[in-house]
């Protein structure tokens, strides 16, 4: 097992003359064992990472380093690196058994008898023993994903790269393959580099998450640090469901003015907004509380827009003015009974707050997280 | 040749059929022939007299191939033989006088073929599923050689068969050397057919799975391997159309043979053929079980690999 590095990598595809940046000076250090999410919209860059890392691209700029080696001219098969893709991309003339032994019978001196016992025990780790003699066309979506991935198990890899391996599965079985990959990569203790366009993948899978847009790093952080501690405005609208409510606000004295509304703000969040004109305030859905009156600076009159119940919680489109075309979400106890049309008191509380700075997004200050210890302990 | 000339022009006619008439196959045949319509029957009367006209020199020339002499000429040549003179010495006959070249042909045929194909299966394997600079030209001279016309290639053709001498090359051993203008023949067909066979497997093998090969290529495995242990065993059904139309060409060629083989001994079989045209009667029941006899290989071809060559055209992976 060994660490993989990422240092600096950049990635330029050629297109009839001009240059087009994919991956922009991205440095990752995924430690030993580690699961890290490579996420971020599509086009992002994130696959072409990946395929830099299995040796499918070559890099422009930068050094990728697996345990201290750089691995940059190795060709992929030299790479000890396993790697499952998106379609499975699984041999259909092969029988499942030979698709796991391929890998070994050609990269390998194992002998026949090892290779077997290898494939035989992968096969029942991941419960396919049954289906060894089938081809993978008689195999179910969720049945050829085990096969995918039992075919990079039996390599025992240095790394594991997986390419958005549970999309193409219907949303129960994707739940129940991200518990069970998460499992495996305990169990194997494998490095690991998942790319998903999936945020929540993202959040429930990995150790550390990287959030890539345009080609360039935003952030690398645990899930909650990414949901708690965004860098920018980019990572905090992209993590998290529904996502954080944005506001453009100008400074004006104590008080951050928007359109719709004005929101007073105390004077150690001025000292965090230091010099920037305008701001963008963000606040996550489920800080926004609706309350029965209007008791505090910070609560504003809202009309009910639209009601999406989800059982557990309900989520509440508020508009500030009734006929107001911008509205914002609040996520409230599922038995709580709102009605579109009926007006609500949101009550946006300052220590859960989180301010951009307006023209570069980045972060000037992030919620308070003393309130988080109690509400929400971390194990 | 007329092997297929039935079964080509009927299809088209039947894709033409009504698109709105096609609904009816789900009532019961009953129904359907009750509510008949006129345009339905003059439908099926043209494609049955279209059918017929296809027909009609195949089944007269076949008809043709069981009579006698004197059969022939006391019936019209679509009208069954008659009792008495039914026989089958012509194709006793016209076999014993195209035996040689039909030995000939398929030693010609079977390794000509084959080399072609799989040539162009390698070739179309480097030009489609592995990257390198420059293949668009060499892909480009490829297509380009698949319009050259046989007729533009004879005389380069013989001067350079002449240049090479292939006579004193394989001098080393007598039976060879006897079959030399064979084997310039099989090279000749073998290289000619390389660039319609790549184009063919080109277009098979661009729907191939990348994602799949990346894997081999990440399993360790190399060009070569790629090729023999995933390129190789998924390509039955684009093997199967090449195969057909190489051998249906190759044996049907009268050109190249006619200019490249001079020896008696190496006349294949559509040379041979000529052989049956009498010089001063026109033996016709001859002539037609003999060009029966050599169509028949590639029939056989057809039926043969029918299943894999439908797949093939369809485009199956």
């Amino acid at each position: 097992m060994s660490a993989l590095t990422l240092d600096h990598v950049t990635k330029l595809f050629d297109d009839d003359g001009d240059e087009i940046v994919a991956v922009d000076d991205v440095s990752i250090d995924i430690a030993d064992g580690e699961f890290l999410v490579l996420v971020g919209p599509s086009g992002c860059g994130k696959s072409t990472t990946l395929r830099m890392i299995a040796g499918l691209e070559s890099i422009s700029r930068g050094e990728i380093r697996l345990g201290g080696t750089v691995i940059n001219d190795k060709p992929p098969a030299d790479r000890d690196i396993a790697m499952v893709f998106q379609s499975y991309a699984l041999y259909p003339h092969m029988t499942v058994r030979e698709n796991m032994r391929f890998g070994l019978e050609e990269s390998t001196d194992m002998a026949d008898d090892d290779i077997e016992r290898t494939v035989t025990d992968t096969a029942e780790m991941l419960g396919i023993s049954s289906m060894l003699g089938r081809k993978p066309k008689e195999l179910s979506g969720g049945q050829q994903q085990r096969v995918a991935l039992g075919r990079a198990i039996v390599r025992d890899p240095e790394v594991f790269l997986m390419d958005e391996p549970l999309s193409n599965l219907d949303a129960k079985l994707r739940a129940e393959m991200r518990t069970e990959l998460q499992r495996l990569q305990e169990d194997l203790d494998t490095t690991t580099v998942y790319v998903t366009h999936d945020q929540t993948e993202a959040m429930t899978m990995g150790d550390k998450i990287a959030i890539l847009n345009d080609g360039r790093l935003q952030q690398v952080a645990t899930p909650l640090e990414a949901y708690h501690e965004p860098a920018n405005r980019f990572v905090a609208g992209f993590i998290g469901e529904p996502s954080m409510n944005f506001f453009e606000m100008e400074v004006q004295g104590d008080r951050l003015v928007g359109e719709e509304f004005s929101y007073p703000v105390s004077e150690s969040t001025l000292e965090n907004v230091g010099d920037a004109e305008r701001v963008t305030l963000g606040v996550r859905p489920e800080d926004v509380r609706l309350v029965g009156e209007k008791t505090d600076e910070h609560d504003f009159q809202t009309t009910v827009d639209v009601v999406e119940p989800m059982g557990r919680e309900n989520n509440v489109y508020l508009a500030f003015t009734a006929d107001s075309e911008a509205t914002f979400v609040a996520s409230v106890d599922g038995m709580r009974s709102v009605e579109a049309g009926q007006p609500a008191i949101a009550r946006i509380p300052e220590e859960a707050i989180h301010l951009f700075d307006g023209d570069t997004g980045v972060t000037l200050q992030n919620r308070s997280l003393e309130d988080l210890e109690q509400t929400e302990p971390r194990i | 040749m007329a092997t297929d000339a039935p079964a080509a022009p009927a299809e088209p006619s039947d894709d033409q059929a009504d698109p709105t008439e096609t609904r009816e196959s789900d009532r019961g045949l009953g129904d359907q022939l009750r509510d008949v319509g006129p345009g339905r029957v003059a439908l099926y009367a043209v494609l049955l007299a279209l059918g017929a006209f296809y027909l009609a020199p195949l089944e007269s020339g076949l008809l043709t191939a069981f009579k006698t002499q004197e059969a022939f000429f006391s019936t019209t040549p679509f009208a069954p033989p008659p009792i008495d003179g039914t026989t089958v010495a012509p194709w006793l006959s016209a076999f014993d006088t195209l035996s040689g070249g039909l030995v000939n042909s398929f030693i010609l045929v079977v390794p000509a073929t084959l080399i072609s194909a799989l040539l162009g299966s390698l070739a179309a394997y480097g030009l489609t599923n592995i990257d390198w600079r420059g293949q668009l030209v060499v892909l480009l001279l490829f297509v380009a050689g698949v319009f050259i016309p046989y007729q533009a290639v004879l005389v380069p053709l013989t001067r350079f068969w002449t240049m090479v001498g292939l006579n004193d090359l394989l001098a080393f051993w007598e039976p060879l050397a006897s079959r030399a203008d064979l084997v310039a023949l099989i090279i000749t067909h073998a290289a000619y057919g390389i660039p319609i066979c790549t184009v063919l497997f080109r277009s098979f093998y661009s729907t191939i799975d990348g994602e799949m090969l990346e894997a081999a290529r990440l399993d360790g495995a190399s060009a070569a391997t790629i090729y023999r242990r995933i390129i190789l065993p998924l390509s039955g059904p684009i093997f199967a159309v090449t195969l057909i139309y190489q051998f249906t060409q190759i044996w049907n060629d009268l050109l190249f043979a006619l200019v490249l083989l001079s020896s008696p001994e190496n006349q294949v079989v559509t040379i041979a053929l000529n052989k049956l045209k009498g010089s001063m009667v026109q033996q016709y029941n001859l002539q037609m079980a003999g060009a029966f006899i050599a169509a028949l290989p590639t029939l056989l071809v057809y039926v043969l690999f029918g299943e894999q060559f439908a797949e093939g055209v369809a485009g199956e992976t």
